[in-house]
């Protein structure tokens, strides 16, 4: 029988979701292991019957939390996709801010009927069994765990840091151009995309298991970052997580 | 061992004639104000006076991800041992990485022989180049890794108009007989070589105050020594040293399966003793969980664990690991100096 996904947003951008939809022939292909019963991005009809829910965004408003819990009620797997449900992502950078002032910034006079809270990661809210990180998602990564859960495997994902696949693509350190990285504490599965493409690491995937982010904290200072230099470079990301405050 | 000459103006056809002849051929190239080794596509690219590579030649022969075999799911599995291989000419290989790669062709060779390896290792020929211009973080001369006397096919040292080359074997000689105008060598540019050799050694800026050899003792009775804590605190487990060392070996398997969730592969990816989880088992159970035994194991298998089972030193002096390391930590020549100093 074929397993029932459904794709669930939250807060956030849908990049994720659209990386899924960008993947076309594999897609397809794996059409042939499942349904995709729930997926508002792509698809009108609508059931509730999934097995396995892949949720994309963070929580940014009180009306989310019951929404989540329900789908972490009726899903047997709940998977995060993207930076913003598995760490708050960047929707956590107004946290820094008064929510009022937010809610004034975003819509001025009409603020009074918006509500919002500070933005948090899904697991903050429910259990999460899978993560699949990155702002976007990795393709790749993205069907790795999926065929994992259809096989019945538990998904690896890397929990090293990008400095590892960083050396594997034969870059110069970003520290030796004379720029500074979050690659150190960074969880790898990029293929450090972006410090091949000549920028750094800014932490879309989160930290690793353990990142020593002390001696991350020294090495930037070491380059010439201030402190406050280096939270803003957390916080990109990961202004949810303590490191950040 | 028989010397031959090419003069400086002969060299780019030599190569040329290989890249043009032979088989592919990888050489040190630059890279954004460093050097790595790569395919040549032609002989100006090739830098026979770096100091050293982002990554060593290793990769050639222990390719970083390696497809070991395929297989199908189904009620009569198949499977089928993958070994690819291709002639290979490694040209511009320093000694220390020529030592290297003698260690890894032991420990690929012995108890369980690695096809994957051995027959790449069989289709490779090594052009070395002796090290003239060291990196700052190197301590070949301390471990006897600063100049080669076997591992190559052909040996060149920079002496000026002209390189000396040495023939290390047949292979070696058949391509220089085949491909490049030589002469004989005189006892003064053999003299030459010699003093470019000892110029060289100056040039080394670290230097281990122990011989290598006491190195298995040393660490024998340093197990409990402060220095593993105090300096792996600032250790980030980001796989730096382990990922650019040239003798590191150790490797993860794991399996891929296509989209039809019948066909697959079985792949090994380079792994290491530095990585948090390269240790941990089933159960959520670690050997080594925390930083601490993770750089005490490293270093001992660098100084100890490597020499008691092959008789060769797991670490060759190039200072890559010390260059690549950010928190500083990584070179074996300063944690063998501090324990030296805590043993006296």
């Amino acid at each position: 029988m074929k397993a029932k996904l459904g794709f669930f947003d939250f807060t956030g951008c849908e990049g994720c979701q659209l990386e899924v939809l960008n993947f076309e022939t594999e897609l397809v292909e794996l059409l042939n292991h499942v349904d995709i019963v729930n997926f508002r991005e792509a698809k009108t009809e609508r059931e509730d019957n999934y097995e396995i829910a892949f949720v994309e965004g963070s929580i940014t408003r009180e009306s989310e939390i019951p929404r989540l819990k329900k789908i972490r009620q009726q899903a047997k797997i709940v998977v995060a996709l993207g930076a913003c449900a598995c760490l708050g992502g960047v929707n956590c950078l107004k946290n820094f801010r008064p929510m009022e002032e937010n809610l004034r910034i975003v819509y001025g006079d009409a603020a009074r009927y918006y509500d919002t809270i500070p933005a948090r990661p899904i697991s903050s809210i429910v259990p999460v069994d899978y993560y699949v990180p990155g702002c976007p998602i990795d393709k790749k990564e993205f069907l790795k765990v999926t065929k994992a859960l259809l096989l019945g495997k538990r998904p690896e994902i890397p929990n090293y840091p990008v400095c590892v696949e960083c050396k594997l693509a034969g870059n110069v350190c970003t520290f030796d151009k004379g720029e500074t990285c979050l690659g150190p504490v960074t969880r790898a599965g990029c293929n450090a995309i972006c410090i091949s493409n000549g920028r750094h690491c800014w932490g879309c995937r989160g930290p690793v298991d353990d990142p020593n982010t002390n001696s991350e904290k020294e090495i930037l200072q070491k380059h010439g970052l201030t402190v406050e230099d280096i939270l803003n470079q957390f916080r990109i990301f990961n202004g949810y997580l303590e490191v950040s405050k | 061992m028989e010397n031959k000459i090419i003069e400086k103006q002969n060299m780019a056809p030599f190569v040329d004639n290989l890249i043009n002849a032979e088989a592919e051929v990888i050489g040190p190239k630059r890279k954004d104000g460093k050097y790595a080794f790569d395919k040549l596509i032609e002989t100006g690219e090739l830098c026979l006076d770096y100091d050293t590579t982002l990554l060593p030649p290793k990769m050639y022969l222990f390719p970083p991800k390696e497809t070991l075999i395929k297989f199908e799911l189904g009620k009569e599995p198949k499977v089928e041992p993958v070994a690819e291989a291709k002639p290979l000419i490694l040209f511009g290989v320093h000694p220390y990485d020529i030592k290297a790669i003698e260690l890894l062709d032991v420990a690929f060779s012995t108890t369980n022989p690695d096809i994957n390896y051995l027959s790449k290792r069989e289709k490779a020929v090594i052009i070395g180049v002796d090290c003239l211009n060291p990196n700052p973080n190197a301590f070949c001369p301390s471990l006897g890794t600063a100049t080669a006397e076997t591992g190559f096919d052909l040996m060149l040292t920079d002496i000026g108009d002209s390189y000396v080359v040495a023939i290390g074997s047949s292979k070696g000689e058949q391509l220089l007989t085949k491909y490049a105008e030589t002469r004989e060598a005189s006892q003064a540019e053999l003299a030459q070589r010699n003093s470019e050799r000892q110029k060289a050694l100056a040039r080394y800026k670290v230097t281990l105050n122990i011989s290598p050899e006491e190195l298995p003792q040393l660490l024998g009775k340093s197990w409990d020594s402060p220095w593993w804590k105090e300096k792996s605190e600032k250790c980030l487990s980001c796989g730096s040293c382990i990922v650019v060392c040239p003798t590191c070996f150790c490797f993860d398997v794991q399996d891929d399966i296509a989209l039809n969730l019948k066909e697959g592969e079985r792949y090994r990816q380079w792994d290491g003793c530095m990585l948090a989880d390269f240790a941990a088992v089933a159960g959520e159970g670690n050997f080594r969980g925390d930083k601490e035994s993770r750089f005490r194991h490293r270093m001992y298998r660098k100084g100890k664990y490597i020499w008691e089972r092959y008789e060769k030193l797991g670490c060759v002096g190039c200072g890559r690991c010390a260059s690549a390391c950010l928190a500083e930590i990584a070179s074996p020549a300063e944690t063998f100096n501090k324990l030296k100093e805590e043993s006296k």
